[in-house]
């Protein structure tokens, strides 16, 4: 990360003494050769810069924020640029994130392990719906420590929207609260989620040091409601004479395809071991089932290798089986190059 | 009516929601520093970051990009968190052609020097040690007393000869904020030459034994 010594800081100095105004740049690129889940050979390249602006005031409280420039690897994209829609106001002792923030929605949920390339360019596509249809928007998170353990709560005021909107108005409001203590050898995490739509979540994971690595294993059931996507030219329609809303929901094809309301849960674990100071190996393996039935089992293995000098090489493999779309299981496995600035 | 009812009792209920949210907010943050929360934040939040990983820990808020950049980061930096020298192609293709290979390289440090560098250090893990030229450098030492603090130590021996200027030692220290590592302005003089005192102290009872 390179530090740019920013005339800001001289300038805010006169105002306030002993601010420290930063801004820093950092990014990253990779580059990666993928063979997806149909057999098809990829190449995918995606590269983006953050920058982070922030400041200290005179009376210790950090606030931060960020913007970036990204070119997505997921598909054929051209530069755009996002980020600045959160502030995070830091103190010693706790953390607050105000604006764009996204609240964990399958907590408990565990065993991924490969990257982007493989993760997102993979072409997976699963018939199990996991997840709330919605788990980011507008509001604010805080998360603190009390003695050893580590607490975060959150709420969602209009999930519709990311840095601006009508509080009185909003409907669409999620709630979060999560607490991880340390038990022994153990450190356990739980947590619960809420969502105006009446979805609900709740889980855990319990991680461990075992055998050189680290251990973590999942539960997490969620309550969804069924998807309500429509086809074009079929679905709902609007009675002419009450003005109310007819009609049956179709669900697309391609969807995560829950026609059925009810639960959904996820069991996983996780292993990552250091086989040297450079080298990490880690495994995983997920089995996740929603209401309509539809199930599928999940096994990733990743292998990373710094180079030194910011550079790394990884291989990554993921097979999906189980309910999924039509050419959307199998096995994918892919290997690049990072560099990180 | 009972619509505009249950729309006011919304509202009501999200308002309460936001204002407890927010007097929660207010009360934690001006508890920020006491003994009851917040003071092991940090500490929790590397414990977690060793768990979870930096960039996956759920307690941290990350957009997309932010995310990809730090795990490639991590990955750069590799399980021991500290992103080494980059590979030499050309040196390792040298190598295997066997060029090079005849070079006689005449070192100027003294083996006692270096052998009491080593003693002295030995309490810490080494990342770099080079008898040629005579350079020995420590990993970040951490204190768990200390979480938002960290030194290394930099030993660099300049003669053949067991003599009290034949060696330099600097001590680097960093500070933990907002989450970046900043470089300490202390100074740390004192410290150096207690150090330096004490390599030459070891370096003479190699030397005589």
């Amino acid at each position: 990360m390179k530090k740019l010594s920013y005339l800001v800081s001289a300038v805010a100095a006169v105002f306030a003494a002993n601010a420290h105004a930063d801004v820093s740049v950092s990014g990253s690129a990779d580059a990666g050769y993928l063979s997806d889940v149909t057999g098809d050979g990829r190449i995918s390249i995606g590269s983006g810069v953050v920058f982070g602006l922030s400041t200290t005031t005179a009376n210790g409280i950090g606030m931060s924020t960020g913007l970036s420039i990204t070119v997505d690897q997921d598909g054929d994209n051209a530069a755009g640029a996002g980020g600045g829609q959160s502030v995070t106001f830091t103190t010693g002792g706790a953390t607050i994130v105000v604006g764009d923030v996204e609240l964990g929605d399958t907590p408990g949920s565990t065993g991924g392990t490969v990257g982007n390339l493989v993760g997102d360019v993979g072409q997976f596509d699963s018939d199990v719906k996991t997840g709330f249809a919605d788990d980011d928007g507008l509001g604010v998170t805080l998360s603190t420590s009390a003695g050893a353990a580590t607490i975060s709560v959150g709420y969602i005021v209009d999930d519709n929207v990311n840095n601006s909107g009508n509080m009185t108005d909003a409907t669409d409001t999620m709630s979060a609260f999560s607490i991880s203590m340390p038990m022994g050898m153990m450190t356990v995490t739980a947590a619960v989620a809420d969502h105006d739509n009446t979805e609900t979540a709740s889980g855990a994971t319990v991680s461990a040091a075992l055998g050189g690595g680290t251990l973590t294993v999942g539960y997490s059931t969620q309550t969804l409601v069924a998807d309500s996507a429509t086809v074009a030219g079929s679905g709902f329609s609007v009675n002419t004479t009450s003005g109310a809303i007819e009609g049956t929901a179709a669900v697309t094809a391609s969807a995560d395809d829950l026609t059925t309301a009810g639960d959904s849960e996820v069991i996983g674990a996780k292993y990552t071991m250091a086989l040297d100071a450079d080298t990490t190996v880690a495994v995983g393996y997920t089995n996740a089932q929603d209401a309509d039935s539809d199930s599928t089992t999940r096994f990733d293995l990743s292998l990373s290798r710094s180079l030194g000098g910011g550079a790394s090489v990884y291989l990554d493999m993921r097979t999906l089986n189980g309910d999924v779309d039509t050419n959307g299981g199998g096995t994918a496995m892919g290997f690049g190059t990072a560099v990180a600035f | 009516m009972s619509c505009q009812n249950s729309k006011n009792i919304y509202i009501l209920a999200m308002f309460i929601r936001a204002l407890f949210l927010l007097l929660f907010s207010l009360i934690v943050v001006s508890c920020g520093n006491s003994s009851m929360t917040g003071s092991n934040h940090q500490s929790n939040m590397e414990k977690l970051d060793k768990i979870y990983g930096k960039c996956k820990n759920p307690y941290r808020q990350y957009k997309k990009i932010e995310r990809r950049v730090c795990e490639d980061k991590q990955r750069a930096a590799g399980p021991d968190g500290v992103v080494g020298d980059p590979i030499n192609v050309t040196e390792i293709m040298n190598r295997v052609r066997g060029i090079g290979s005849n070079t006689v390289a005449v070192s100027d440090t003294n083996n006692a020097l270096w052998d009491g560098s080593l003693q002295v250090l030995n309490n810490y893990s080494l990342k770099i040690t080079d008898f040629d030229g005579g350079y020995i450098e420590t990993n970040w030492i951490n204190n768990s007393d200390l979480p938002n603090q960290r030194c290394l130590i930099k030993s660099h021996i300049t003669s053949k000869e067991l003599i009290s200027t034949g060696i330099s030692v600097k001590i680097i220290c960093e500070k933990l904020i907002n989450n970046e590592w900043y470089l300490s302005d202390e100074n740390f003089t004192e410290d150096e030459k207690r150090l330096t005192l004490k390599i030459l102290e070891t370096a003479q009872t190699l030397a005589n034994t």
